[in-house]
Parts: C-alpha cells; structure tokens; sequence
C-alpha cells in the first residue's frame, strides 16, 4: 500500500435517511436492495447505535443479493427438492459442488453454474470465467477437475437490432471464451447443447459445468470447525475487475449495460493450471482443514460462509491481500469477484509447508486473517476496523414468497401444418437449420480428447462422419473400467408451453441419453434460468418446473446434489423462456458394454422402445413453419422407469448395436443422425406406430422414445427383455439413403451424403 | 511448466509401456536441480505453454534453449530419444532440434496456423514410416491409424520445398495425414493444412521426432475408434519407444527413465 496516502474509514448515513435517500443510496452504491431491504438495514444499524461504513454497506448487498441468499428460490427449492436424497449420496446441495460415490474409494464432484449476466454484456469474458468458476467450485471440494459441459442458448440466429448485441457475435464470443479458457486449462470439453429461441435475443444464457473426481478420504468441506484456523487466500490477484457481478446478476439486463462489463472478471487460465496443481498436491499431503472458491461477491461471500458454516466468527485483515492494482478500497477487496483465487483453511504449524507447494508452481498467497469462536466478522484494513458485523445478521437475508401465477395452457393455432406429398426437402432444410444441424463447428473448437480418459467422445462415429453422442463417457479413474456418462441440456421451447411437462420432457431427455450410452442415471444437477421473479408469471413457471423436477427425481430415484438458480433473465421488456438445465451424470460399471449412437450395421432390425405421444407440441418442426401450439402431453414416468430397467438389462447382454433418443425433431432427425455416424442407411415404415397423422409420427417430439438398432437373430431376445415396455419394428438399415414410408406410401427418400452437407454446416456463418 | 497440460496422459503411456517417468520441471532445468542427461528418454507432452500468446511454444523453447540446448544436443548426438508431441513439436521446433535436415541446428520450419484459422479437436487418419527404428513396432503393418489432434497451429511450412525432397530422402517424414483409404488427402483428413499432408517428422538421426497428433490419448481403447487386434496408434507408438530405448541404451538400475516436463 502507498505510505503517502492515509487512509480513512468512510461511513455512510443510513440512520436518518427517507425513503428517498434510502433508494438513492442503494442506486449510488450499486446495492441492488429495494426500499423494503434498505429499511431492515437502516433498522439494524438503529438498533446498535451507529452508521455503516461503506465495506459494511457492500457487504450486506452481496450477502443479501439474489444470487448469494436465494430469496425468491429458497421456499421451493427446499419444498421440492429436499431431501432427495439416495444412500450413495455422500454431500447433495449442502456445499459448492455435490459429492457422489463413485466406487468404495472415489467420489465423483460435480456442479453446473450459470454465468448468464456476465456473458450478455462481454461474451467472451463472461463465459470464459463461467467456466473457471465452475472449475473451482469442484476443485474446493478437493478433487480434479476431469471433464467440462456446457449448455448454451441463443437468440434467433439472424437476430441484429440496433443497440444490442447480435446473436452472432455474442455466440462467437461466448464459445471463443470457453474454448480459449478450457482448452488451456487442459480439461475436456465433453457434452452440452445449443439452443435458440427469440427470447433469449441479446440475453444469452452460459450454463457451465464441471465434473471432478477425489479419493473419499481427500473431500474437503466449504467451512472449517476449528477456532484459531488460518485463512490463506491462494491463487491470482485482486483487481477492480469482477465488482458488482453478483449484484448485476440480481436484476434484469438494460440497455446501455455494456459499462457493466467492469462488474465482469477477468479468466487467466495460465494461472488457473498450477493453481488446480498446487491445490491438489496440498489436498494430497493432507495441509488443507477446508477450502472454498472465490465467486460471487468475492472475498465477502466466501469468508462469511467459511465461517459460519462452522459455526464461527472471523478477524480479517485485508492490508496484505495481494492487488493487481494500488490504491484499491477496502469495500473493492472485499467484494472484487477476480478470479482464479481460493480461499484455504489450514493450521498453523502447516503455513510453510504449503507456502513452498505453492511458491513451487509459482503460485502467490497471502494469509489474511483467522477463524475465531463466536460469530463476529471483524476486518481490518491498514489498522482501522472497517467492518464489525453480526455473521447472523449478514446471512439472515430477506426470504420471499413471491406472488406467482401457474399459466394455464391457452390452446392457440390448434391447426396443424398440412401434410405434404414428399418431405425430402423439409427434411433438409431441417437439417440444415441451426435448431436441427450439427454442433460440430461449435464442438470441434473444444478440446474433447485431451487427458486422454474421454472413451465416448461428444462427436461419435467414424472420423470425420460423425454424429452427436447422446450422453460422453469419462473414465476418471486409471485402470479401472468404470465409466460416468454425462449430458446435459433443456428443452425451452416445451418449456414455453407448459414448463411443468417441459420440465418432464427435459428430464426426460437427459435420462434417456444416459441410457442410450449403456450408463445407469446416477445423479442430477439443475441449473434453473428464469425470468424477472418479481413477475408473478415467471415466479409461477419457477414453481413448475421446480415441482417438475421434485416429482421426477423422487419417482426415479435420482438425487439433486446441486444446482444454482438465475433469476432476472429479462432483456428489451422480455423475460426469457423458462430454462431449466438438467445435468445428469451416469454410471457404466463395464465401460465395455457401452452403447453407440449410430447405426453400425447393414441389414439389422430397427425398432422403436417406447409409446410415441401424439402431439408436435414444442417441437423443431413447427418452430420451422412457424405456428404455435396447444397443450403439452403427459410425460409417463412409469414407463420411463421400465425403460430403464429393460435398457440396463439390453446393455448388459449386449443386445443393442446401437441406440438414440427420439426428442428434438421427432424420429426423422434421430433416425437421420443414426445414419451419419458410420454412413449406414435406413429404411423406416411408421405405420405400426400408432394411427396418428403421418406427419405426427414423423416429427412428434412427445413421449419416452428411444431409437435401437438389433440384430435380426436377438430380436427376440430383445422383445423379452423389453416386455413391460411398448417395442414397435419400425425399419432396417442399409444402403446409402433415409426412407420413411407410412401406410405404403413413401413420404421421404434422402440421400445420406446431401443430409450430411447440409446438416455439417448449419452453423458455418454463425461461429 | 504452467500451462502444459498433457503431462498426465504422457506420464500414464509411458509408465504403461514400460518406462518409469518422471516429471521435470523447466524451473528444475534452470535452476540446475535436474539434468536431462539422468534419463534415457525426454518427451515434451503437449498443452499450451505460457498460454500459447505470443507464438506456439516459443516462450516454453526460448527457457529450454537457455537453460540446456546443450544438454539436448548431448542427448540427441548419443542418440536418445527426444519426443515431443503437439505443443512439444512445435517447441522442438523453434529450438531448431527439428528438421535438422541438413545437419544446421538452424529454424528452417515453423509449425503455423491452421488454415480454417480455428482450433481443431478431431479423430484423423495417419500412415507411420516404420523405418525409422524409433516406430519399428509398425512394421507389416501399413494402414491408417486413428489419433486424435487438438490444436490451433499444427501446420508444417518449410522455408523451402527442395527442404522437404531433402527430408523424404533422408527418411524423416514419418507421420501422414491420409484418408480412409491411405492416401493423403485434404481437409478435414488434412485437418491443419500441413504442406504435404506432415503430421510429424523427425531429426536426420531419426532419435529426435516432433509430432501433431497425441499418441497418449489413445494408448487405451476409445469407443468406436478401430483397433485391428486390440492395438492402437498410442499403444504401438509408445511400445515401439520403449522397445527401441532398452535396445540401444544403457539401462540404469530403476529400469528406464523417461523425462516429462
């Protein structure tokens, strides 16, 4: 610090403040609290006699802002999604990241984050921090970061207006920011989804995730229960980047916020990669009691929490907290979100021996206070204290109950597109559209291989042919064949409809993906993006989804071990569509029984697994013609579950060639993938599926359905072991084309070449 | 050093294939703690040195060149092997250990940026020189291989064409991009522009190879990548290194040693 400078304690005065200085207050300080949260702290700092200063000021903003406290989510997400729990569940929404056996001596880590607000106004910045922040959040845990996902929407492709930012250039910066950032930290980019959907012009949504994997006995929690603990901070330095992203995040997007793309931080992955090595190697030699991540709100909601998660109070002093820049105020050290830092606790006699682990890998650190017994946090900043605060207080943030509205289902174009003669054009168009085409430009920037341990790759098929992978396959623990399946992903536009049976529908999906690769669902994240909760219409998609999700995970018994909520996703007066993304990860005992998703042979038997639910509700196609639609149909979970039990079994005698979900563009786009993977075609007839308009058949999106390729001779054995389940024969494969018939008539006969032209190259002018 | 990043994938080929590795830091070079010369193999994994801002591998090769370029050309006239994969090619390269082709330890290739001017993560074919005795584990056995490669700027450019006529002649170019059917062919199959479809080449000695693909990431199996035999690129690649290292050098008690860094 500058010795030619003194420095002062700034208090601000709140206590006899109106109500209009109170909103003003809030506006200059960039609090985001409203009149009625302004009020409890004016009341408080009445009660005990004095006037905030400004890092006290700061501080509460962060601890009570939407983001750090959960105050609209918190009643529902505990309603619904509490106490789902299994025996195999070691830590589910407790800490930063969930913990889950893997098998008697690893754990697997795992956590999905959005970065939503950061990403709208500086693309490229915010998704590449989304993505280091989720790399911390499991590395505090004390596990290895071992693959990446990310599941990104977008506005309309050709979506250009004016002041706000294009769907292009946004979709450019964002997948440069987590290609540049993931590939440099050396950890595979393995599954995700794209999306488009005009609600989200100009408010992109980033979810980032992170699966990391530990030896059981190496998992650390997020708080220490020792009085006297040092607090080490490790890791980069602290600028003036990265100030008010978490209240930035706490209110809806305005034009003009591209000056807030100083409240975004700033990633340096090359800091980041001995940072993972050196925190690691400390975890290993057993020097670090608890760790947690620098995120939102910085120092100020990480040493809050670390201290009262173990029931403790904490004496800080931030003079020796290592800047980027000089003359920092105390309040912009506390709440800077820069990043690449950890907050450690450790024991004393251990400081030296962590200090040259660090000083090893080049790694700065900085011991900047204690844990104490009590629960006061006290900072000091050049021999003045500059906050003194009750850590209860701190955390007792507002909790609402919002008002909220469940939308009915307003039935509207209940016409259905007309059927036509032939669809060999539509179905190229489709597979040419960005909705339908492959993610291979986006995918093929991300480092997918490297590590070495990605069995099934996100692309799968033959090189250079290759379809999407349902679910990819890690193998985290060397020399064992044991696997964890991954996927993630939403489904918007059924959301948009009926976000409880959207919700489903997703679930759903991501279920099935799992399945699809021969993995069993073992665990599940959420990563829940919505609209302005202050509108009762958003509250109740909210409500739904969440209540969706609670019903899906107790009938299957699958544990919610994390999740994050964004609220706010409102752009140009628009909210965006309900956007719950469903991270599931799976388990392979015998990555051997693994299941591709292309067709591998000619001249094997294609059936349909499953009750195809008559309905285009939501789906690719009328998205493409552009009409609404009705109500959405059920989601039958029974089925599902029998689904399960039959898929496992199949997999496990090796009766399945190959399999693939049927959700987004119906069984003519699942069928259309199978066949790129390895160059085999198909020859469908969708008669036996049900007595629905050809048209429905071809493109329902509805309904529980897998797609699997079996060879003729174990047809019956397949039939047997699907019993409980409906299984229609529906084609074979062959030849170079895509055909599908229905009640003789031939609707579709596509080359496979001309499919795969357009479908490679969807996204070439965007990204 | 920070921001390699394949070490770990390196570490597990190696000691599956035989060798006992160990990691060296560039730090350990420089401050004189660790010398190449205690080991009897080097292989600079690949990654993104120093992030890779300025030119691929030139800071990485700039701290090696001052801190040991002499070791290295000890290591190499005793015919040792020094591998380096992608971010290790180019880092051989820009130490001018590579092509070598006229006996000059001068910078005559630069390992440049893509033609699509992207980062490329795809499953390529290749075809393998078993001449060279450092891949005599090849030999019969002339089809294209699978490799993965992951990278930014992978394509060779000579400061000449007349280098690479030298080079064929000398039986440097080992490692083809080739299609499915084994011939070399453009992009994708050629997924970085390479003149002459190089995926990888060696010293005149032949002991000194840079490559692009990643031999480490495919040592074990991948879904749907096929492996005639149960073998794959990686496993071949790094059972042929441990084959030719314990033939034609000294074995130290430890078994052989192997230098990651």
């Amino acid at each position: 610090m500058m010795a030619d400078r003194k420095f002062r304690v700034k208090s601000v005065r709140l206590r006899e403040a109106d109500e209009r200085r109170l909103i003003s207050l809030s506006k200059r300080y960039s609090l985001s609290l409203n009149i009625e949260e302004m009020r409890r702290l004016q009341e408080y700092f009445k009660g005990i006699g004095r006037e905030p200063t400004d890092v006290e000021l700061q501080a509460m903003a962060q601890a009570w802002s939407e983001h750090c406290s959960y105050k609209s989510s918190k009643i529902y997400l505990k309603k619904y999604l509490g106490n789902l729990r299994t025996d195999y569940t070691i830590l589910a929404m407790e800490d930063d990241a969930g913990v889950v056996e893997f098998d008697s001596d690893h754990a697997y880590v795992i956590k999905m984050e959005s970065h939503n607000h950061p990403s709208a106004v500086e693309p490229y910045g915010g998704a590449a921090t989304g993505v280091g922040g989720v790399i911390r959040d499991v590395l505090c845990m004390g596990a290895k970061p071992v693959a990446l996902m990310d599941s990104l929407f977008f506005g309309k492709p050709d979506f250009e207006a004016g002041d706000r930012l294009s769907t292009r250039f946004l979709m450019r910066g964002i997948v440069g920011g987590i290609r540049d950032y993931g590939n440099r930290v050396g950890i595979p980019n393995v599954s995700g989804s794209v999306d488009f959907h005009e609600s989200y012009n100009s408010n992109p949504l980033v979810n980032a995730g992170c699966l990391g994997i530990a030896k059981r006995s190496d998992i650390r929690r997020s708080f220490v229960t020792k009085p006297g603990t040092l607090l080490l901070l490790v890791g980069g330095r602290t600028g003036r980047d990265g100030i008010h992203g978490v209240t930035f995040a706490s209110r809806s997007i305005k034009a003009g916020d591209k000056e807030n793309a100083r409240s975004v931080q700033l990633g340096n992955p090359i800091i980041k990669e001995p940072l993972i090595h050196a925190i690691l190697e400390a975890n290993d030699r057993g020097l670090i009691l608890g760790m947690k991540d620098l995120g939102g709100g910085g120092l100020s909601s990480a040493v809050g929490e670390f201290c009262l998660g173990g029931g403790l109070g904490g004496e800080i002093d931030l003079t020796g907290v290592k800047l980027k820049e000089e003359r920092m105020e105390p309040w912009e050290i506390w709440i800077s979100e820069s990043q690449e830092r950890m907050l450690l606790g450790i024991d004393e006699k251990d400081l030296s021996a962590l200090v040259s682990i660090t000083d090893a890998w080049d790694v700065e650190s900085s011991v900047i206070g204690r844990v104490v017994e009590g629960n006061n946090l006290k900072i000091e900043f050049e021999g003045k204290t500059v906050l003194d605060l009750d850590l209860n207080f701190m955390t007792s943030g507002p909790l609402y109950a919002r008002h909220f509205l469940v939308p009915e289902n307003v039935p509207r174009d209940l016409v259905l597109p007309r059927e036509m003669k032939r669809y060999d054009d539509l179905i190229l168009e489709l597979a040419g559209s960005p909705a339908g085409c492959s993610r291979q430009r986006i995918v093929r920037q991300y480092d997918y291989t490297v590590m070495g341990s990605t069995y099934k790759a996100p692309l799968t098929g033959l090189p250079n042919i290759e379809t999407h992978s349902d679910s990819a396959i890690v193998m985290p623990v060397s020399g064992s064949n044991k696997g964890i399946c991954i996927t993630s992903g939403s489904l918007p536009a059924h959301c948009a409809v009926d976000p409880y049976r959207g919700t489903l529908l997703a679930l759903s999906e991501g279920f099935r993906n799992i399945l699809c690769s021969g993995g069993d669902p073992h665990s599940l994240v959420d990563s829940l993006n919505f609209g302005d909760p202050e509108d009762p219409m958003v509250m109740g998609q909210f409500i739904e989804s969440v209540r969706a999700i609670g019903d899906f995970c107790r009938k299957l018994g699958i544990p919610v071990v994390a999740g994050n909520v964004s609220f706010y996703n409102r752009s140009g007066g628009n909210n965006i569509a309900p956007t719950p993304t469903i991270l599931i990860a799976g388990i392979i005992n015998d990555a051997g029984n693994a299941i591709p998703n292309h067709f591998m042979e000619h001249g094997s038997i294609v059936v349909l697994a499953g009750r195809q639910t008559p309905g285009l509700c939501g789906s690719m196609l009328l998205d493409h013609v552009k009409k609404g639609c009705s109500s959405h149909p059920d989601v039958d979970l029974d089925e599902l579950q029998k689904l399960r039990a039959a898929m496992l079994e199949a997999a496990e005698n090796k009766l399945i060639l190959s399999a693939h979900d049927v959700t987004q563009g119906g069984i003519v786009m699942s069928a259309m993938e199978m066949s790129l993977g390895r160059s085999v075609g198909v020859d469908i007839d969708l008669t036996d599926i049900s007595s629905s308009r050809s048209l429905v058949k071809m493109f329902s999106e509805s309904g529980n359905c897998i797609l699997l390729e079996v060879r003729e001779e174990l047809l019956e054995r397949l039939k047997s072991t699907f019993r409980d389940v409906q299984l229609t024969t529906i084609g074979r494969t062959g030849g170079k084309r895509i055909k599908f018939t229905d009640l003789s008539l031939l609707l579709a006969d596509v080359d496979i070449e001309e499919a795969r032209n357009r479908w490679d190259h969807g996204l070439d002018d965007l990204v | 050093m920070e921001g390699t990043n394949n070490e770990e994938e390196t570490y597990i080929a190696l000691r599956e294939s035989g060798f006992s590795p160990e990691y060296v830091h560039v730090k350990q070079l420089e401050n004189g703690t660790r010398k190449i010369k205690e080991f009897s193999l080097i292989f600079i994994p690949g990654g993104f040195s120093a992030g890779d801002y300025v030119r691929a591998g030139a800071i990485f090769s700039a701290r090696l060149r001052k801190s040991s370029i002499g070791d290295f050309e000890e290591f190499s006239d005793l015919g040792k092997p020094i591998i380096g994969a992608c971010n290790g090619f180019q880092v051989l390269a820009e130490m001018g250990m590579l092509p070598d082709a006229d006996g000059k330890k001068s910078v005559d290739m630069t390992v440049s940026i893509n033609e699509s001017a992207r980062f490329e993560c795809r499953y390529i074919y290749l075809k393998v020189d078993a001449n060279n005795p450092l891949m005599a584990g090849f030999q019969g056995r002339d089809i294209p291989w699978v490799a993965p490669v992951a990278h930014s700027e992978g394509r060779v450019i000579f400061s000449s064409d007349s280098l690479y006529e030298k080079m064929k002649k000398n039986g440097q170019v080992i490692f083809t991009y080739v299609d499915p059917e084994g011939k070399p062919g453009e992009y994708p199959w050629n997924p970085n522009g390479s003149r002459f479809s190089i995926a990888g080449i060696s010293n005149r000695k032949g002991n000194v190879i840079g490559l692009m693909p990643h031999p480490e990431r495919i040592y074990f199996p991948k879904l749907g990548i096929p492996a005639p035999g149960g073998d794959t690129f990686g496993n071949i690649f790094f059972r042929s290194l441990y084959e030719y290292t314990i033939s034609s050098t000294e074995m130290s008690v430890s078994g052989v040693r192997s230098r990651v860094s």
